[in-house]
């Protein structure tokens, strides 16, 4: 049988299927149509202007290596004039990130960008492996979501960015809506499938590989053999993500563009005017300045249980009437440090390429 | 004195959750033992009925009246004529039956069960039940029972239509009798003029082709996917019942699906990127156009066991001694995603009863995020804009597309010399496209190709044949160029117009 002809350029051997289509296509199609599509999504949603300073969120897993590596490439072949950082999370747990760090670490070198690895243990005073041995393998991805994400805006903080970019793919977006019509979450649903989200205080937001399959970004990864740690976390996965990501997988198996089109109903649809009246009003957390839903924020109301012995008071209610009971919080009570907005130059000095 | 062992663990020795909460008495009269658990509530046989006659009222009538005012059980009165589909399966058979005790005078289930006949009318002589003459109409003339018969599609499938009609005259039988009209339709009908001529109006003569039944599996087997057939025959479904419902001047159009099967509905249309009619999944208003040409008035789509879910029905039918025929439930085999749906979501339900309301109480709250400027010609669902734009900057199949020159893209690094362009099948003019006409949903379902091979397709068939609402929707649509906003009165579709509108969806050129 003779070989397929690239599906796009007509011209060069076919080696890949591509995931997302189904098409027949070349090497160096692939690339540059992965490439292509990552800009699209750049522009279309105006993410950037000249001069910006963005953090790249880096775990060292497959979607940040690929996207630390796309951003500066695009970043030079269309001329952003982009500033680009790379921000890692360390959690604090052993054998986990370790790996994973090294990767990031080795990402500095070769892109040549400055590092900041900001650690839960420097900035609430626990690591991962403290907690769960405190509140046991349930619940513990409760206190990993919580304070990663005012982590990296905490870093990106200390960073002075503009903007913080993550390496959440059309996988990760395509679960989330799924997974928020069958719990109800509406208010997490109508913001799940925007590419950047800002709240007032806090530092932007944005998925560039909103439309990138997971597939293609392996892939990707695979081809440019750019090395990255696959580990999965050592504490329990999330048995309800765990559902619809399965779903998710057989659905993408009965039809490849079944990832793509969910997030297009994602986009085309919002919660209605009348519901969203009712919705909570974000203010800001009386004890450490973060954005929250109600007076204490969620990464401090944690914090508070773990150093008052009752963990679970961040997750139930019962727990929560308990530790209210025992009275208010003692005035010695360790806390996050309170957060500032970027303003002017960088906080914190940052790791720049030996 | 218990023999417990004061060493093993006390969570180990907990009982399982109990089904029902509390007590085994019904929770609504707290008398009588209870015969049935819903959602953890136990009720008895007696408030079972109501129960579910209840909810049912509550999701129909409030859409009965043209405007939903005043005080309605009074004044019921539609607009126009009554349709009922009924596929044979679960949910329709129960709903015409509570049709037909609601509305026409069927013995409740109060005279069916244990206790005797009540002395007073039940509801008040107000109720419609209980009226007589001209006043207890609250649709005009005979309501119509309405089944398509999908057995043309998959060869081997049982025809259902005696035994549906049998159903159906059933009704006749009972004590007060009363009729249905029964309209029996082939799925084939929307390729057959005949049945078209009957419903709407002959703006063009489609290519003399072959019978309905073979233009129905042609267009079948040119479509890429298992899902794509599934929800291809789901829509010709739906519009038949529509433009029939519209040549009878109903009102309503009433389905059987119940709360299971409207969340399998939803998440398999957010699935297939029908995010943008989400809420037609629940309730919807069509206008088609009539023999005339017209608009009709709006046909109100009703789903009046929406908040009934699957175990209900089958309680209903089984305390009643209702027949179930069965359908052909083509869900696209294992690898369709209406069944994926379909496992993923019975599979929640039992283990987490709540999770088929969730889903719909959801997708309640969601509208539209922007307005529609037209509608598709093959659902005749609202139609978003900028779809195909949408496409090819999400999925680049083509360096020669418009948006990707136009946006300043260098050439690919291997393409940088060649002199030539790569050649690509010429793409007909977009005024003669149908693809600037369609949904995204149904742009999906006529070209999203599975990773496993495609569908067995015929090789013989250069041209695809469309439901005639489409070619006569087509004939109407004003041209892109024609900006003087008039519409074509009358065009014959050719064989190679026909192919140039499609081209770029038949895949078994390649």
């Amino acid at each position: 049988m003779a070989p397929q002809t690239c599906a796009i350029c007509q011209k060069a051997k076919a080696m890949v299927k591509r995931p997302k289509t189904g098409e027949q296509i070349c090497r160096e199609c692939f690339f540059y149509v992965f490439e292509t599509e990552v800009h699209n999504t750049i522009t279309q949603a105006n993410l950037f202007k000249p001069g910006d300073r963005v953090a790249i969120g880096a775990s060292g897993g497959k979607d940040s290596t690929v996207l630390a590596y796309v951003m500066k490439m695009l970043n030079e072949r269309y001329q952003y004039g982009l500033e680009l950082f790379l921000l890692s999370i360390d959690e604090g747990i052993t054998g986990y990130r370790d790996d994973s760090l090294e990767t990031v670490k080795r990402n500095q070198q070769q892109y040549d960008m400055p590092l900041k690895i900001l650690s839960y243990d420097e900035l609430y005073g626990w690591t991962m492996d403290a907690i769960v041995s405190q509140v046991g393998r349930k619940n513990n991805c409760t206190f990993c979501g919580v304070f990663r994400r005012q982590a990296l805006d905490r870093g990106a903080a200390m960073l002075n960015v503009d903007h913080i970019v993550t390496g959440h793919n059309a996988d990760d977006i395509a679960e989330t809506v799924l997974m928020n019509i069958m719990r109800g979450d509406i208010a997490r649903l109508g913001r799940c499938t925007s590419i950047c989200t800002q709240g007032e205080d806090t530092i932007r937001r944005s998925k560039p590989f909103k439309y990138a399959y997971e597939k293609e970004i392996v892939m990707y990864a695979y081809f440019k053999k750019l090395d990255y740690f696959s580990t999965e976390c050592i504490y329990s996965p999330d048995a309800y993500r765990g559902h619809a990501r399965v779903f998710l997988k057989d659905l993408e198996a009965a039809r490849p563009s079944a990832i793509i089109d969910i997030i297009h109903s994602g986009e085309a649809f919002e919660v209605r005017e009348e519901v969203k009246a009712t919705q909570r009003v974000q203010q800001v957390c009386q004890r450490c300045g973060y954005m929250s839903s109600n007076a204490l924020c969620k990464a401090c109301t944690l914090l508070e249980g773990l150093e008052r012995g009752m963990a679970n008071s961040g997750i139930t209610d019962r727990a929560r009437k308990k530790l209210d009971a025992e009275g208010p919080a003692p005035d010695n009570l360790r806390t996050i440090p309170f957060f500032k907005p970027p303003s002017g130059g960088p906080l914190i000095a940052i790791e720049s390429v030996s | 004195m218990s023999c417990e062992n004061p060493s093993v663990d006390k969570d180990a020795l907990m009982a399982r959750r109990p089904k029902f909460d509390k007590t085994k008495q019904c929770v609504k009269c707290k008398e009588r033992t209870g015969n049935v658990v819903i959602r953890h509530a136990v009720y008895c046989k007696s408030c079972f009925f109501p129960l579910i006659s209840t909810r049912f009222r509550k999701s129909l009538e409030p859409s009965v009246n043209p405007t939903p005012d005043g005080p309605r059980r009074k004044a019921l009165k539609a607009s126009g004529s009554l349709l009922v589909g009924l596929s044979g399966g679960l949910g329709s058979t129960v709903m015409l039956d509570l049709v037909a005790k609601t509305y026409f005078g069927a013995p409740s289930v109060a005279d069916l069960g244990e206790e005797a006949p009540p002395s007073k009318p039940k509801g008040g002589k107000e109720h419609p039940r209980n009226m007589t003459g001209k006043d207890s109409e609250i649709w005009r003339g005979v309501p119509a029972v309405c089944y398509v018969e999908v057995c043309g599609a998959f060869p081997g499938a049982e025809d259902r239509t005696e035994r549906v009609r049998q159903v159906v005259e059933s009704y006749a039988t009972t004590s007060p009798p009363f009729a249905f009209d029964f309209i029996p339709l082939r799925l084939e009908d929307a390729f057959d003029l005949e049945w078209w001529k009957g419903v709407g109006e002959l703006l063009f003569t489609p290519p003399p082709s072959s019978t309905p039944i073979l233009a129905l599996q042609a267009y079948l087997s040119s479509l890429p996917t298992q899902t794509a057939i599934h929800s291809a025959t789901q829509t010709l479904v739906r519009l038949l019942l529509l433009y029939t419902a519209a040549s009878r001047r109903a009102s309503h159009v009433l389905l059987g699906t119940s709360l299971t099967s409207l969340s399998v509905n939803l998440i398999s249309g957010i699935a297939q990127g029908a995010g943008f009619s989400v809420a037609e999944e629940a309730m919807e208003e069509w206008r088609g156009e009539g023999k005339s040409g017209e608009l009709t008035p709006p046909i109100r789509i009703v789903r009046p066991l929406r908040d009934v879910g699957m175990k209900e029905c089958a309680i209903w039918a089984w305390w009643c001694g209702l027949r179930i025929v069965g359908r052909e439930r083509y869900l696209g085999g294992t690898q369709g995603i209406g069944s994926l749906t379909r496992n993923f979501i019975t599979g929640l339900e039992r283990d987490y009863p709540a999770t088929v309301s969730t889903i719909a109480r959801t997708c309640a709250k969601l509208t539209p995020k922007e307005g529609s400027d037209g509608v598709c010609l093959l659902c005749q669902r609202p139609a978003q804009h900028g779809v195909q734009e949408w496409k090819s900057r999400t999925s680049i199949r083509s360096y020669n597309h418009a948006s990707f020159s136009s946006s300043g893209h260098e050439r690919p690094p291997h393409l940088a010399n060649a002199t030539d362009r790569p050649q690509h099948r010429t793409e007909p003019s977009p005024s003669s496209h149908l693809t600037p006409h369609l949904c995204y949903a149904c742009h999906t379902t006529l070209t999203s190709r599975s990773s496993r091979g495609n569908v067995k397709q015929t090789s013989d068939s250069k041209v695809v044949p469309l439901p005639l609402w489409v070619g006569a929707s087509l004939s109407l649509v004003p041209t892109s160029e024609d900006s003087s906003g008039e519409v074509w009165a009358t065009r014959r579709m050719g064989d190679g117009e026909m192919k140039a509108a499609i081209g770029d969806l038949l895949l078994n050129d390649s």
